[in-house]
């Protein structure tokens, strides 16, 4: 009597658990969902905005028009994400491994100062940013003597821009890595003989391997994603990111711009989208260190 | 730490000069021996990426701070001999920087708050060992792997006023329609409402992270020492969480600070709705478009400052504990 | 091979601003082709001189000589020694093989095939062929230990240095182990420095043994000299098991009293003791229980507990005039049938007992041993 009592009680209460699962679901899933079914609708209006078109009511036309009005922005995106997303990992990488598996004194207040610039506010920094790239180092002049038009000057300045301020974070995410490496075998490949260098070439970056796959993908989404930045050293035109055109497209549209809007998010979103869910367990090893 | 870090800089500058003069290497080996071989080892590795990053972000911060303290704007070449704090003394009679400084804070803290309470609920939900657990926590952590940009769109058509999904599900029992983005005194709720959509997911992970730290042991004896289901999380688990609870809230508050993205895509302007002007987008206003580079520097520095307010603490209490 | 010699080796570790002595002033001179076990308890130091000799930690002072060429300053790869660690330390992205050729690689001008020949070798010795092409994940506990091993052995080193190599084993495949890298040691005759805080490996492997505690050097000696001539009580109360029995007590007249004990001592015996507060030692195996004091030497005990092992008894004994909880042991055989609650007669014989200076700890005597007839026959 009392153990079939307990028993309904507790299938009771996992059928509310998954209630609420799932209804937390619908809440996480229900703005992409609700922007995927306006981005294929003729007519934006036609049916409530989280139900699918009537088959008459569907058109690509939003997709189409997207993707014109971001592929230049796409490439662009891709040109700057994977060069600082690799160069960022790799300076990160070593930092950590001068900072953690060789060991010296007071490499701790170092490594507060590379810790502490994960949490600066880009605004603290954007105005000498823009200064150094336009007057100090003017890449968008430099690459004129190489017969470069100017954005793409722009484009290689806001690389290596992302490369510095993605230093802090990936230094941070090798370190804990490399802290749980076997001290006994960092010693055991010195006392075989290796040098410093030969010791990060043959034991720690072969190592690094899962490591690099959490910050590469977590960084690449992070450049990706980013607008601040792009607007202010490449502004809208040639060279812009996705983000920026997309900060823009349909904004004088009203309701009826919404259809665009939403596939336009969707078409800037893929990349990121789908390196998370290939990927979704480094994106989350990436956030949580 | 100064005292560490200034005592430091004194042995990297004598040891320098005693490889400057040669020879007497070695009489300095025998005392620090390999401590000063790891040392220069180590610094072909940490070297360059620290002086990469640290002209870009403390060189920067230092001319920001001094560019703050001329009073430079328009096309003007800032003037560095003629210092002083007028910039800041100008923010806090600014009516706009006030207004600004209060939605940052009323941002900041309403976002970290709720975001962390949605987080640890969903986290507990997600580690009572149901099925399928990587399929919902991957979905729940999916708003954050987005572009602020992108989930700006997305908002901004939940929040339309006539046909928005928001809208519609409140007119279901009875109420609005309301002018989320338009209504000065809506905009900043409907603003930490969407952050919240897009980032209790990563409080959910951090607490997650924190929950599978406590070990079984403790749930069970909690449980055999009859606490209730609720009890048992408010008295045992809750207080193992303070070290998860305080890096989220570190991350969620820098993050806040950060929201400029998502407020210039709301409107794609530097002039975010009205109601939801923050001391991120102010800055960056005031510096690109009013071309006020003093003053917007000066905006930049108090928001540094802010961060470094949420930060320090954050860090040294993370040095204590031996964390990094 | 060759002989390894430490000289007044000293570490200091400086912590925040304040100076940790953690080996003082340590001399051992270790013979060519000796196997030196160094014993102590944990945080005794041991660990430190062996990663002194390693390269792995600076000398504060005094000489390190390996080959009679000083190495203070010689980085660990110069030193020509190969080290085995606790955790094995193996490559864990690298096969054996690569594990094995990684020092030769880094070390030798070996041509591939010369590196392949050794690696061939010494994995032939340690029995591991089978396993070449395996990562360290897939392999037992005690097939990694041996890959450590063979890794130490394919760079023919002057010395081998072993910290605690066998303490991460069980203990059946440890006691096998044991055997195994004695018999190795033998067969190549390289100088060995062991570091352990298990006695019992101290007294079965080495040739020598080195106690520490605290930094400080308490002896070195053969593993019976040790057991029978200890240097000072910290080494009579740490080598042994169950540890040696010590009672306070004060020289009056002809005997040493203590609480509840009166011992007459033989005036041989007097002579030798040059101060009155004294602590009387005797091994748990040296005291017989018999039914009748009849003499001086025998003590009325009442047995507290008995722990049968089988083979032995341990019986935890206490003196009449003692507080409950204040026992000594004596080591029987198994079928000596005591229960608890019994009063029976502890015999300490005369020959047995050591003294120890009670401030300073040193041993003033020793039990009675110089008979070569009588170690061999322990051995």
């Amino acid at each position: 009597m009392t153990e079939t009592n307990a028993l309904s009680g507790r299938s009771w209460r996992s059928t509310a658990l998954y209630a609420v699962l799932v209804l937390l679901v619908v809440f996480y899933l229900l703005p992409l969902w609700t922007g995927l079914v306006t981005s294929i609708k003729a007519d934006v209006l036609a049916t409530a905005p989280f139900l699918p078109p009537a088959p008459a009511g569907f058109t690509s036309v939003h997709w189409t028009r997207a993707v014109n009005a971001l592929a230049g922005g796409l490439v662009n995106s891709l040109i700057l994400a994977i060069p600082a997303t690799i160069l960022s990992a790799l300076l990160g990488s070593m930092a950590a491994y001068g900072l953690t598996t060789l060991d010296w004194r007071y490499q701790v207040p170092i490594l507060m100062l590379f810790i502490a610039g994960i949490f600066i506010p880009y605004q603290a920094v954007l105005i000498p940013l823009s200064k150094f790239w336009a007057s100090v180092v003017p890449v968008s002049d430099l690459v004129g003597y190489v017969g470069l038009a100017g954005w793409v000057g722009d484009l290689v300045g806001l690389i290596l821009s992302h490369v510095a301020y993605g230093i802090p974070i990936c230094t941070l995410l090798f370190r804990t890595y490399y802290k749980d490496f076997n001290e006994e075998m960092i010693e055991a490949a010195r006392l075989d003989g290796a040098t410093t260098h030969t010791i990060y070439r043959r034991i720690i970056l072969p190592l690094s391997v899962p490591m690099f796959a959490v910050t590469l993908i977590y960084q690449f989404t992070q450049v990706w994603n980013d607008l601040l930045f792009a607007l202010v050293l490449v502004g809208p035109g040639a060279g812009a990111p996705v983000t920026v055109p997309l900060s823009q497209l349909g904004a004088s549209l009203s309701e009826v711009g919404f259809g665009i809007r939403m596939a336009g998010a969707f078409v800037a979103a893929l990349p990121t989208i789908i390196v998370y869910v290939l990927f979704g367990d480094q994106f989350a090893e990436g956030v949580s260190t | 730490m100064r005292g560490k870090l200034a005592a430091y800089l004194g042995r990297l500058v004598r040891r320098n000069r005693v490889r400057a003069d040669g020879g007497e290497v070695n009489a300095n080996a025998t005392r620090d021996g390999f401590v000063s071989d790891e040392f220069t080892a180590s610094l072909p590795y940490w070297l360059p990426p620290f002086v990469v990053m640290g002209l870009a972000v403390y060189g920067a911060i230092l001319w920001n701070f001094f560019l703050s303290l001329t009073d430079t704007s328009g096309f003007q070449t800032p003037n560095y001999a003629n210092l002083d704090f007028e910039m800041y003394a100008k923010a806090f009679a600014d009516p706009v920087f006030i207004g600004a400084l209060r939605n940052t804070f009323a941002l900041l803290v309403a976002f970290t708050v709720l975001c962390l309470v949605v987080g640890l609920v969903v986290a507990v939900l997600v580690d009572q060992g149901i099925r399928y657990e990587n399929t919902f926590r991957t979905i729940y952590l999916l708003p954050m792997a987005l572009s602020f940009v992108v989930t700006a769109q997305f908002w901004l058509w939940m929040y339309n006023q006539q046909n928005g999904l928001v809208n519609i599900i409140l007119g279901v029992v009875g109420l609005g329609p309301y002018e989320w983005i338009g209504n000065p005194s809506l905009v900043l709720g409907a603003v930490v409402f969407a952050l919240i959509w897009q980032f209790s997911g990563y409080a959910m992970v951090v607490y997650l992270a924190g929950l599978r730290a406590i070990p079984t042991e403790q749930f069970e004896a909690a449980r055999v020492d009859g606490a209730t289901t609720l009890r048992m999380y408010w008295r045992v688990i809750l207080p193992q969480l303070k070290g998860a609870t305080i890096s989220a809230s570190v991350v969620l508050m820098v993050f806040a600070l950060k929201a400029f993205d998502f407020l210039y895509s709301l409107t794609g302007s530097y002039y975010p709705p009205k109601g939801s002007d923050i001391l991120a987008t102010m800055m960056v206003r005031q510096a690109f478009v009013a071309n006020n580079r003093a003053y917007a520097a000066a905006i930049g520095i108090m928001l540094f400052a802010l961060a470094l307010v949420i930060v320090a603490p954050y860090l040294l209490y993370q040095y204590r504990a031996g964390e990094l | 091979m060759a002989r390894l010699e430490l000289d007044d080796i000293t570490k200091h570790f400086d912590d925040d601003g304040e100076t940790i002595v953690a080996v003082d002033d340590a001399s051992i001179d270790i013979e060519d082709g000796e196997f030196l076990v160094l014993v102590g308890p944990s945080g005794c130091g041991k660990s430190t001189t062996l990663r002194m000799i390693a390269g792995l930690e600076t000398i504060t002072d005094g000489e390190l000589r390996i080959g009679g060429r000083r190495v203070n300053e010689a980085k660990p790869r110069d030193r020509d020694i190969a080290m085995v660690f606790q955790s094995y330390a193996l490559y864990p992205h690298m096969t054996v093989r690569e594990n094995m050729s990684f020092g030769l690689e880094e070390s030798t001008d070996l041509s591939g095939s010369e590196i392949d020949e050794r690696v061939e070798s010494a994995t032939d010795t340690m029995g591991i062929s089978d396993l070449l092409d395996r990562k360290p994940s897939e392999l037992s506990g005690g097939q990694q230990q041996r890959v450590a091993l063979g890794r130490a052995i394919v760079r023919e080193p002057e010395v081998f240095l072993m910290d605690e190599p066998l303490s991460n084993l069980d203990a059946k495949l440890r006691a096998q182990m044991r055997t195994e890298l004695q018999r190795l040691q033998e067969d190549l005759d390289t100088t060995t420095v062991y570091v352990t805080h298990d006695q019992t490996e101290a007294m079965t492997m080495g040739d020598r043994i080195a106690i520490l505690n605290d930094g400080l050097l308490q002896q070195v000696a053969t593993p019976l000299e040790a057991y029978h001539a200890p240097a000072n009580q910290f080494v009579a109360g740490f080598i042994g098991e169950p540890s040696m029995n010590f009672f306070d007590v004060d020289l009056e007249g002809d005997s040493v009293v203590g609480d509840g004990l009166d011992y007459p001592v033989s005036d041989d015996v007097r002579a030798k003791l040059d101060t009155d507060a004294l602590v009387l030692g005797i091994r748990p195996q040296d005291i017989e229980l018999v039914e009748e004091v009849e003499s001086g030497h025998d003590v009325a005990v009442t047995v507290d507990v008995v722990e049968p092992m089988g083979d032995e008894n341990n019986v935890y004994l206490r003196l009449p005039d003692s507080p409950a909880g204040e026992t000594f042991i004596a080591n029987v055989d198994g079928r000596t049938l005591v229960d608890e609650g019994d009063d029976i007669v502890a015999r300490i014989p005369e020959e047995a007992v050591h003294f120890f200076d009670r401030r300073s700890g040193e041993a003033l005597r020793n039990r009675e041993f110089d008979d070569e007839a009588d170690v061999d026959l322990s051995l």
